[in-house]
């Protein structure tokens, strides 16, 4: 293959990749994701969350709530990075801010919704248990070795940390609505993905129009490659337009509406109902299926926009839609560029390698997901197309997941501004404990795909934590000895 | 009086600088307003979310941009506390 070939192979690989992102599936996932990521930063009050984590916190409280502050406060490095460092120094100390500093990046709401429609819900599902739980115990065990440093840190109470503050039910049941929205977009149930009832568009034939699709942008199954549906040109359309219509309505949103605000929103909404719609290419026109995702999203659009209009506040709505509209505007670009650079490296990355360092749920496997991880620094979301990357490239979904627990925890960035916060002998102890961590879960999840029996699983699991905790509990007591011998030597 | 800017330079935080000083401008109150952008620097004024507003050393906003009308309010207040 001459050199040009093979740069017209990479850009049409790039090129179909972006287009499949585009489509139907992932849109109906991406976009309520940014809608309730905007909505969790405007009106969930960080407070709800922090006064759980104040020093006075009992360890039965604060770590589970670090852990669930991960998955509602910390959806960009902006907010995590403060909050971390307020809770080691102000607030329950650093346990619980180790907790919410591994758990954070790796179950916001968009990870966690766009890795399941993209790799797979058990893999979504994985990620935010393996997370949950191994956050709180590397937080634990952090704390552990610690233990006298952290008696030590600043006393001066700060506000976040005792203040007292809720969530109103005006916003309670809009992000319920909310999270609505994406499940009922994204849930393949029959009651959902049944069509009940169709009529054709008079457009001629579509047939050849799909035809055409087809040879622009070649489809294979085997390779990852998914082609262009004429639905998924339409949607492409929509979203060049919404780009349009909000820079010029949602870029000020929070001095108040224009009528190009109104034009995204509608737009906005339009795009999920097409997306929801099943269309089916027929020699006289363009077959269009009501499904019953169709009629759940119009039930959910409707309430959104009704309890928006009547429980929240004007000024709410407003910073939810200008935190939204940021989101987009931070890690969408990105997540484009991402997603057609990983298409492009794709056709040059050999097959055989991939399955042969990766393509068995082995430790060594497993260690260089999480060390490709540590590594590589990919912008907020970008990790999960490279991942599916790896597993169109035949990767074994152990290793993927270490990869994936793994890129998002650990940067070179993230490791200096945290040496910063706590010190680099810290950090190290940290970064140590995630590279084990990670790999442990990739290769119980991989086990576990391998069809290894759960009770088996699970009781290697207690079988770690039986360990871990002796092993914490043997230093505990040998501190202990050399204290009481230091005090007998006074 | 002194204003100061909490943030590493989100989108946020460069919102708020504007909006603030439009405030201000309105208001028509001497101020100079600082920005704070260095992290260390901000984790020293204990906001466990950016952006930050600092007037005349006490935060009075973290982690939000706060409506035109509430920022109004902040400066009048600190204007009568300087008086």
């Amino acid at each position: 293959m001459s050199v040009g070939e093979w740069i017209v192979t990479m850009l049409q690989s790039g090129a179909d990749s972006l287009a499949s992102y585009l489509a139907a599936h992932v849109l109906l996932c991406l976009v309520p994701a940014f809608f309730i990521a905007g909505a969790m930063t405007a009106l969930i009050p960080k407070e709800a969350i922090t006064r759980y984590l104040g020093r006075e916190a009992s360890k039965w409280v604060s770590y589970p709530m670090a852990a669930l502050g991960g998955f509602v406060l910390a959806v960009c490095s902006c907010t995590i990075l403060p909050l971390f460092a307020g809770i080691y120094r102000q607030g329950a100390g650093l346990g619980p801010a180790i907790t919410f500093l591994f758990v954070g990046p790796a179950i916001n709401i968009l990870a966690v919704s766009y890795t399941g429609v993209a790799i797979g819900l058990d893999i979504a599902v994985a990620r935010i248990i393996l997370s949950a739980v191994f956050g709180i115990g590397i937080g634990l065990i952090m704390a552990f070795i610690y233990r006298r440093d952290d008696s030590a840190h600043n006393q001066a109470t700060g506000g976040a940390f005792s203040r007292d503050a809720g969530i109103g039910r005006g916003p309670l049941v809009f992000l319920l609505l909310l999270l609505a929205g994406l499940i009922v977009g994204t849930l393949a149930i029959g009651l959902l993905t049944d069509t009940y009832a169709h009529f054709t568009l008079p457009l001629g034939d579509t047939v050849q129009w799909q035809a055409t699709l087809d040879r622009l942008v070649p489809y294979d199954a085997s390779q990852g490659q998914e082609g262009v549906s004429v639905q998924g040109v339409l949607l492409i359309g929509l979203l060049a337009l919404i780009g349009a219509a909000a820079w010029k309505g949602l870029n000020t949103i929070d001095e108040g509406f224009n009528s190009w605000s109104w034009v995204a929103l509608g737009l906005i909404a339009l795009t999920l109902l097409v997306a929801a719609l099943r269309f089916t290419p027929a020699p006289d026109g363009l077959m269009v299926g009501i499904t019953g995702r169709f009629v759940g999203e119009v039930l959910v659009l409707g309430a959104v926009g009704l309890v928006a209009w009547k429980w929240l506040d004007a000024y709410d709505v407003q910073e939810w839609l200008w935190e939204t509209w940021r989101f987009v505007k931070q890690i969408f670009p990105l997540l484009i560029v991402g997603v057609f650079i990983a298409g492009m490296v794709r056709v040059l990355i050999p097959r055989s390698l991939i399955e042969a360092i990766a393509g068995k749920n082995t430790l060594l496997g497993n260690l260089v997901g999480v060390i490709f991880g540590v590594f590589m620094y990919f912008p907020t979301l970008v990790e999960v197309p490279i991942a599916n990357m790896f597993l169109g490239l035949g990767m074994h979904r152990g290793p993927l997941l270490a990869y994936l627990m793994a890129d998002p925890e650990l940067s070179v960035q993230s490791i200096l501004i945290t040496a910063k916060v706590i010190g680099n002998k810290k950090t190290w102890v940290y970064v140590g404990l995630v590279t084990v961590f990670s790999t442990l879960a990739g290769l119980i999840y991989g086990a576990w795909v391998d069809g290894a029996n759960l009770w088996h699983i699970l009781g290697y699991l207690a079988a770690i934590v039986a360990v871990l905790a002796g092993g914490l509990w043997l230093v505990g007591r040998l501190d202990r000895r050399a204290e009481t011998a230091a005090v007998k030597v006074d | 009086m002194e204003v100061k800017i909490l943030g590493t330079g989100c989108p946020n935080c460069k919102r708020l600088e504007k909006v603030t000083r439009e405030a201000l401008a309105e208001m028509d109150v001497d101020a100079t307003v600082i920005k704070v952008t260095d992290m260390m620097d901000i984790l020293s004024y204990n906001v466990p979310a950016t952006p930050g507003l600092v007037i005349d050393g006490e935060v009075v906003s973290y982690g939000r941009i706060p409506p035109r009308a509430e920022l109004t309010a902040m400066i009048a207040t600190a204007l009568s506390k300087a008086d």
